[in-house]
């Protein structure tokens, strides 16, 4: 009787948490005012999170809102605020028929064929993963996955020396 | 269906949902909300692919991170990007940007 209720408990957080990101990615697609958009990007990420909690990969839930909602979202509010894409300014007007329509064929195309392919062939899959220590996940990065990390921190340091010179390409020539 | 499957609707869904925005929005910063939408249901997708198969699970985690990481650096160098063209063209609009040079 009890498991049948933390069942239920867990499909209610599943759909929840789907909805919540329905919701979101709908607001920050079409919502005019950039600054309302980049907040449905947040409601959608958390989203995420959540189904990554259900999932049992608490730490990388834990990662996506700390790099998403915390570093990414504010990075995309800066850009927001320092170009001059004001609320109510680039985005406003009136949009032509045309473009909503080409841009629902490019979205209707992948959904119809990755979504077949997701329905009529899935692999056998479980219903309850389990969980992995965050221990075996370090290890696995420093044993078997160490080229891709340093990889992926010499990335971030060439992203970050990138950004940086831009931004005094253009001071140096004012 | 099982739960696998929804999840992978869900990415779908986001994948879609991010190629339509990068079709509709007029400023670069849309387009780039919409990159992160797509982004994320790629973690989602690799993620969901991992935990709920046979697959080793630590496989899946690490995609995941690697995906945040890219997103990451992307969204710095992006802001940087943005922070130019606003300065040399004035605006941010998408069909407005038509030449490369200076």
């Amino acid at each position: 009787m009890e498991n049948l209720e933390y069942e239920r408990l867990a499909w209610a957080l599943l759909y929840g948490h789907i909805a919540i990101i329905v919701i979101g990615g709908f607001i920050t697609v079409l919502s005019q005012n950039l600054v309302r958009a980049l907040v449905g990007l947040i409601m959608t990420l958390f989203g995420v999170a959540g189904l990554f909690f259900l999932m049992a990969a608490p730490f990388i839930a834990l990662m996506q809102i700390l790099i998403y909602v915390g570093a990414v979202s504010v990075l995309i509010f800066f850009a927001i605020m320092l170009t001059s894409a004001w609320p109510g300014g680039d985005e406003s007007g009136t949009i032509s028929v045309r473009k909503i329509i080409f841009a629902g064929l490019a979205a209707i195309a992948p959904a119809i064929f990755l979504g077949m392919a997701a329905i009529l062939k899935p692999p056998p899959s479980f219903l309850i993963p389990d969980e992995i220590e965050v221990g075996i996940l370090g290890r696995f990065f420093l044993e078997d996955f160490i080229l891709p990390f340093e990889l992926i921190s010499l990335l971030l340091t060439v992203a970050m020396a990138g950004a940086v010179v831009l931004a005094f390409e253009m001071r140096r020539k004012k | 269906m099982s739960v696998m499957t929804i999840y992978h609707l869900v990415a779908i869904f986001l994948l879609c949902i991010g190629i339509f925005g990068i079709a509709y929005r007029r400023t670069l910063i849309g387009i780039v909300l919409s990159i992160e939408l797509i982004l994320n249901g790629a973690g989602l997708s690799i993620m969901a692919s991992a935990q709920l198969t046979p697959a080793p699970n630590e496989l899946g985690q690490v995609g995941t991170l690697l995906v945040m990481g890219i997103a990451a650096a992307e969204a710095t160098l992006l802001l940087a990007i943005f922070l130019v063209v606003s300065r040399r063209f004035k605006n941010v609009e998408a069909g407005k940007l038509i030449t490369m040079r200076g």
